[in-house]
């Protein structure tokens, strides 16, 4: 992208993107006081040499000078030395992070490109300062075999970005029979899932647990028992009795939760619970936890934003299974990952077309994107309207699920992967879903005013997305 | 003039939007008691039926209410339609508007779908039942029929009775009868019960035989055995023990008292057979069949003042 800037600015120059980048003027939180002391970082063939103190940069010049400053003091906040050996980003002190970990994300392809497809995933996760994410295997076909695992790790890393595919736990989700963990494992599967469906053959699932155990492989676990959802499309309380929708009990999750809890506590598997939605599931994590059952959770950014008072108007984009629940539930959530019983915030980035969405609620698809408002939406509702600590909070997108999936996420730090976002913290915008990068334009947050505004991403150390 | 542009439930009807229909539907009601039963008030304008889920009562009623006024009507049914052919609702509901109805009656098996339509197009829209949701004509008939039998809503006893669960009658009644100052208390059990109806102001009973000396209205649901995707409910016989209206219940009941069901009754279900071939007998007691005449006179009144009123609107501007 670098690149591509420099020539669409300067087409008579053929410029190559520089091998250093200086982060001039930057806010790295925990490390640096604040935005008036900030620092520099400096960084050498995708890796960070240096993240504290002045870069000294005697003998580079800004010849050619990309974008204007943020403001009329900080001038010329990109540009490039004339040896074109190095670039330097004035950030004006602005926030950065390790760029975050996304692991649960549907990118549709194979199968449902015209919704989504792996490049255009990526670039929607760029734009949220997003560099790794976990994908679902719920494509058509369903990724539950070895080609198809690296069918998607070869697309990753022609575009230079970390995927990690969740291979399939039962051949075609069926949920009846197993697929080649050890093979899947081999080819590149980073976790098992049969998300979007839930094995409810608890025998099966025993079994399951006991092999996933043998391989040292990570389950990750969308719970729903179907006999309490069936007749559902929304949270079961006053609006699902006043909308005449049918309600999903929270015990359709919280059932097959105690279950899988019990069977991990048997097995030693490794389980994550993936997008958890009410207050019971909640206290039942804590305490299988504190039990010392090797058990971890996360939570979209929708289920903590909104309750289900906001279907109230029959919103066919905050149709998400499970579906967001009542106040209680939502503060259950927030209060869970303030504590630290959740150990991470995933979108759930689920793109569906628009003849889905554009329909009865009854009729409408589950699922609403999330890559772009991963950030900005948990943000916004965490640390804006919750006070949350905003080292904690970046833990929760990035460092912890990155230890889950096993990614080595990036640190600002001297000898880390250059892998960094970088934030205009106070900004505050509207979320304009006809702005996405993604295929699909079913965001439950359009239209919301949200805080944070990701004003650059870097992968290895190139600039991968900016927007100023 | 009606302070909403579209009649999708009764939550949003004010009470002064109440009182105007019922007073329109008393004009009406005297209107369908003549020999001659038009009034060509709506001459020239043209209504459209459109039916996605079965019906025989309410669909003719509003027909012929439409053509009391003098207006035209077009039916639409989902089945031979090209909604066969993967055409959306939305697709299909603006193919009939673009030749150029001025109303809109709709009836669909999906909650909310009202509400979705008529975001999305421009004329007047009347439910005529959605889903599981509200079906605000059957209420407001319901109503009109009540304040024949008595002086005032106000703290009148009212029992509804039977499967609140899968009803949209329920929902459009509990809300309304409410906002007239009436005294709700529904009569069922935990499978046929939604969660939080405590939220909605009403009393809860589990047995007819706690309320039936008391009330004034009893409201009998019909069992929805078609709506119910599984059956929770043990049996017939179990239901008419806890719920059914018998002779000997009947006979407990206030003198004054009045029996409604927005129909089709399921003889020896909520009502007993020997109950039901008295009817006439109680004509004054049992409103079933009152309930469908003045189904009629409550939707002329609605498409006269929905109908009205944008002409008024209209003349006003030019």
């Amino acid at each position: 992208m670098f690149t591509e800037i420099i020539n669409k600015k300067f087409p008579a120059k053929d410029i190559k993107a520089p091998e250093s980048l200086i982060i001039k003027n930057i806010f790295i939180p925990g490390k640096t006081p604040n935005e008036d002391l900030a620092a520099d970082i400096l960084i050498e063939k995708g890796i960070i040499r240096s993240a504290e103190g002045i870069v000294d940069t005697c003998g580079i010049e800004f010849d050619y000078p990309l974008y204007p400053g943020i403001n009329s003091e900080k001038k010329h906040v990109l540009g490039i030395s004339s040896n074109g050996k190095a670039a330097i980003l004035n950030a004006g002190g602005l926030t950065c992070s390790a760029s975050f970990t996304d692991m649960h994300v549907h990118l549709r392809e194979p199968g449902d490109e015209e919704e989504e497809c792996i490049n255009s995933g990526i670039n929607a996760a760029l734009k949220g300062g997003i560099t790794a994410m976990c994908c679902m295997p719920n494509t058509k076909p369903v990724i539950d075999n070895d080609c198809l695992v690296s069918f998607i790790k070869m697309k990753a890393a022609k575009s230079d970005f970390n995927i990690y595919p969740a291979a399939a736990i039962t051949k075609g989700l069926n949920g009846l029979e197993i697929t080649d963990f050890g093979v899947l494992k081999n080819a590149g599967a980073a976790a098992f899932s049969d998300d979007g469906k839930c094995v409810q053959d608890s025998k099966l699932m025993y079994e399951i647990m006991r092999y996933a155990k043998y391989h040292e492989a990570l389950l990750i676990l969308h719970e729903e028992d179907y006999s309490f959802s069936a007749e559902g499309a929304m949270h079961e309380g006053y609006y699902s009795t006043k909308l005449g929708i049918g309600g999903i009990s929270p015990l359709s999750e919280e059932i097959i939760i105690a279950r899988d809890i019990m069977l991990a506590e048997k097995t030693g598997a490794k389980v994550h619970i993936t997008h958890i939605s009410s207050k019971k599931s909640v206290e039942m994590i804590k305490s299988a936890r504190e039990a010392g059952i090797n058990i971890t959770c996360d939570v979209t950014p929708h289920h903590i934003f909104f309750n289900d008072s906001a279907l109230k108007n029959y919103n066919t984009n905050l149709k998400v299974n499970p579906p967001v629940r009542g106040p209680e539930d939502q503060e259950a959530l927030i209060a869970g990952l303030k504590s630290g019983v959740i150990d991470a915030i995933a979108s759930d980035h689920a793109p569906h077309l628009d003849s889905e969405k554009n329909t009865t609620f009854i009729k409408a698809a589950n699922g609403s994107t999330g890559l772009e408002t991963l950030f900005k939406a948990s943000y916004t509702k965490l640390c804006i309207e919750e006070n949350l600590n905003f080292l904690h909070f970046l833990k929760l997108i990035s460092t912890n699920p990155s230890r889950i999936i096993g990614h080595k996420a990036g640190q600002i730090s001297s000898g880390s992967n250059a892998d960094i976002a970088i934030l205009d913290t106070k900004k505050q915008e509207i979320f304009d879903v006809r702005n996405t990068y993604s295929k699909s334009s079913n965001s439950a947050f359009d239209g919301i005013k949200l805080y944070g505004k990701i004003i650059c991403t870097i992968k290895n150390g190139k600039i991968v997305f900016l927007d100023f | 003039m009606l302070s909403v542009k579209n009649i999708i439930d009764t939550e949003n009807l004010t009470v002064a939007d109440v009182n105007l229909i019922m007073e329109n539907t008393a004009t009406f009601s005297e209107v369908l008691s003549r020999d001659f039963k038009k009034v060509p008030a709506l001459r020239g304008k043209t209504v459209l039926n459109m039916f996605f889920e079965s019906s025989t009562r309410t669909k003719n009623s509003f027909e012929i209410a439409a053509k009391r006024l003098g207006a035209d009507t077009v039916n639409f049914s989902a089945s031979g339609s090209s909604l066969n052919k993967g055409e959306s609702i939305i697709d299909t509901v603006k193919t009939l508007q673009s030749m150029i109805v001025d109303l809109a009656i709709i009836r669909h098996s999906d909650s909310g779908a009202i509400n979705y339509i008529s975001s999305k197009i421009n004329i007047p829209v009347i439910n005529a039942g959605d889903g599981k949701h509200q079906h605000p004509t059957q209420a407001l008939l319901d109503l009109f029929t009540i304040g024949e039998s008595f002086a005032e809503f106000k703290n009148l006893k009212v029992a509804i009775v039977g499967d609140i669960l899968n009803s949209r009658v329920a929902r459009s009644n509990i809300c309304l009868f409410k906002k007239m100052g009436m005294d709700v208390t529904l009569v069922s059990a935990p499978m046929l019960m939604p969660v939080n109806m405590d939220c909605f102001n009403v009393k809860i009973a589990s047995c007819i035989d706690d309320v039936i000396e008391e009330t004034d209205v009893l409201y009998m649901l019909r069992m929805q055995f078609e709506r119910q995707e599984k059956k929770y409910y043990p049996s017939i016989r179990e239901y008419n023990s806890f719920f059914s209206l018998d002779k000997k219940r009947f006979m407990k009941m206030k003198e004054k008292s009045i029996i409604m069901h927005p129909g089709p009754v399921n003889r020896g279900i909520e009502i007993s057979e020997e109950v039901m071939e008295n009817e006439d007998e109680f004509i004054e007691r049992i409103k079933i069949n009152r309930q469908v005449t003045n189904g009629l006179a409550v939707r002329m009144a609605l498409i006269y003042l929905l109908l009205a009123s944008d002409q008024l609107e209209k003349e006003y501007v030019h």
